[in-house]
């Protein structure tokens, strides 16, 4: 079992932001653009790591609804209408821990496909 | 709101339908069984040939409408299932994506919702769910018994229970009773002999409502015995609904602890907690000659247990009597409570209700989510 545990995940009043909060003290603002790109989602990862997409013009998506998933994740519904990503508590820990590489992940691959964040 | 739907509307409208035959009605002739309406759903079972499933497709999807357009209605299923058990029966094509997409179920009332799973089919999880449910309730809890196994749904026999569930006034269904269990079990729904041919996504749903259109009224525990496997099924209950743990039981066979380890980790990944292992099938003791002998090998369950770090919840034997009161319909924990035998269960009860209660299965509080 993972050892991150989140104690609370709280949806700002604009939606454009979850702030979780772990029980080990650690406490992160994730943006929904940055969830959106991310989504643990088949639609989003494939299959393998080659079947990736990367989505762009996600700049001013919102988080429609937030959902438990039995004991292990959350179910994000966005304002685009993507709502296939099931979000684990080590997943989120980790997209917030490691924010800034994700975001220049994600910045270099827009760049290289020329896409935008729109 | 219209009218308070009946049954006999129901078969009204089906007879509307043409049957496979094209010439007479769905109804007239004898095609449709098993028409329950609950909570302004209804759901009946057209039999065909499994053969022509497949193309009678449309027949299914007309008799659904046909029902439809009695308003009242929410939603109709109808299922397609086999005249007859066959070898290759081609199985019926399930409506189309239906995946799960609302909240968690909960179960109003259910204090405790715990698993009997196993890898392997065939290991005796279905008679261990059955007197461990007997178990915690002699312990003097309120427990129910829910038969998550669609396809090969065993309880109805193991408790002696036939017939059909009865609805509330509130449409919701409730749950039969067998040795002061309150039970819910696919095999209510469909006669023993007729096999249920569906896809992942209608056994999905029929779980579903089996946990949510389910009156189970206060319980301290409700036991679910889940079908062997790590699919649709398991997914959903790992989803849909916030289980408390899960009980492993394996024969101490290799080839039935392989699978037991797979249950395990699955559970792992999905933050249920492992309240442990069960060994049953543990040893044969020989009743004339009183000479133990080790079918499947012995300890296998407890060992592999050990190896893993989850709790090693008790050995029951390979034993005439628990065999037969099980086929019987008189499990052995509700008519020979005394018995050494229902001594084990009861034991294995004890433990898990200890972990349960006391807090001690390493689960940890969901999550609170605040929508501003």
């Amino acid at each position: 079992m993972n050892d991150s545990w989140p104690t609370e995940i709280k949806l700002s009043p604009d939606k454009r932001t979850l702030n979780v909060a772990f029980d080990n003290g650690d406490s992160f603002a994730l943006p929904a653009e940055l969830l959106r790109v991310m989504s643990p989602s088949a639609e989003v990862q494939g299959h393998s790591a080659g079947q990736r997409v990367t989505v762009p013009n996600k700049r001013k998506v919102g988080i429609r609804d937030v959902r438990m998933i039995g004991n292990y994740a959350v179910q994000i519904v966005f304002d685009d209408g993507h709502d296939t990503g099931f979000y684990r508590w080590q997943y989120l820990h980790d997209l917030g821990a490691r924010q800034a590489e994700h975001w220049r992940v994600y910045e270099a691959e827009l760049s290289a496909k020329g896409f935008s964040r729109g | 709101m219209a009218a308070d739907l009946s049954r006999d509307a129901v078969l009204a409208a089906l007879k509307t339908v043409a049957g496979p035959d094209g010439a007479s009605n769905l109804v007239d002739l004898g095609l449709v069984s098993e028409v329950v309406l609950a909570n302004r759903k209804v759901y009946f079972s057209i039999s065909v040939a499994p053969e022509r499933a497949q193309q009678l497709e449309p027949l299914r999807l007309a008799a659904e409408a046909a029902v439809k357009k009695l308003g009242g209605v929410d939603q109709v299923s109808a299922v397609l299932t086999a005249e007859r058990a066959q070898g290759a029966a081609a199985p019926a094509k399930p409506a189309a994506r239906q995946a799960p997409r609302s909240n968690p179920i909960v179960v109003p009332g259910v204090k405790y919702i715990i698993a009997v799973a196993s890898g392997k089919g065939g290991v005796g999880k279905s008679t261990t769910a059955v007197n461990l449910a007997l178990g915690f309730q002699a312990l003097g809890h309120k427990v129910g018994l829910l038969d998550a196994d669609i396809y090969g749904p065993s309880v109805p026999r193991l408790l002696g229970l036939s017939g059909k569930p009865q609805l509330t006034d509130a449409k919701q269904i409730t749950p039969m009773r067998g040795y002061g269990l309150a039970v819910m079990s696919m095999g209510f729904l469909v006669d023993e002999g007729t096999p249920v041919i569906w896809r992942g996504p209608m056994v999905i749903s029929a779980l579903t409502q089996m946990l949510r259109d389910v009156a189970w009224g206060g319980l301290d525990v409700l036991v679910v015995d889940m079908p062997p496997g790590t699919g649709d099924v398991q997914i959903t209950m790992a989803q849909q609904v916030p289980l408390a743990g899960a009980v492993i039981v394996s024969t101490p066979q290799d080839l039935a602890l392989i699978d037991a380890r797979k249950g395990l980790a699955m559970f792992q990944q999905v933050s249920v907690p492992v309240l442990g292992f069960v060994e049953n099938m543990s040893y044969f003791l020989c009743p004339s000659c009183g000479i133990r002998s080790e079918i499947f090998g012995h300890g296998g369950a407890r060992a592999e247990a050990e190896k893993l770090g989850v709790p090693f919840l008790g050995e029951v034997p390979l034993h005439m009597e628990i065999r037969e009161k099980s086929d019987l319909g008189t499990p052995i924990m509700a008519t020979a409570p005394d018995s050494p035998n229902a001594g084990i269960y009861r034991d294995i009860a004890q433990k898990c209700w200890s972990a349960l209660a006391g807090g001690v299965t390493g689960a940890k509080a969901a999550p609170r989510i605040v929508i501003e």
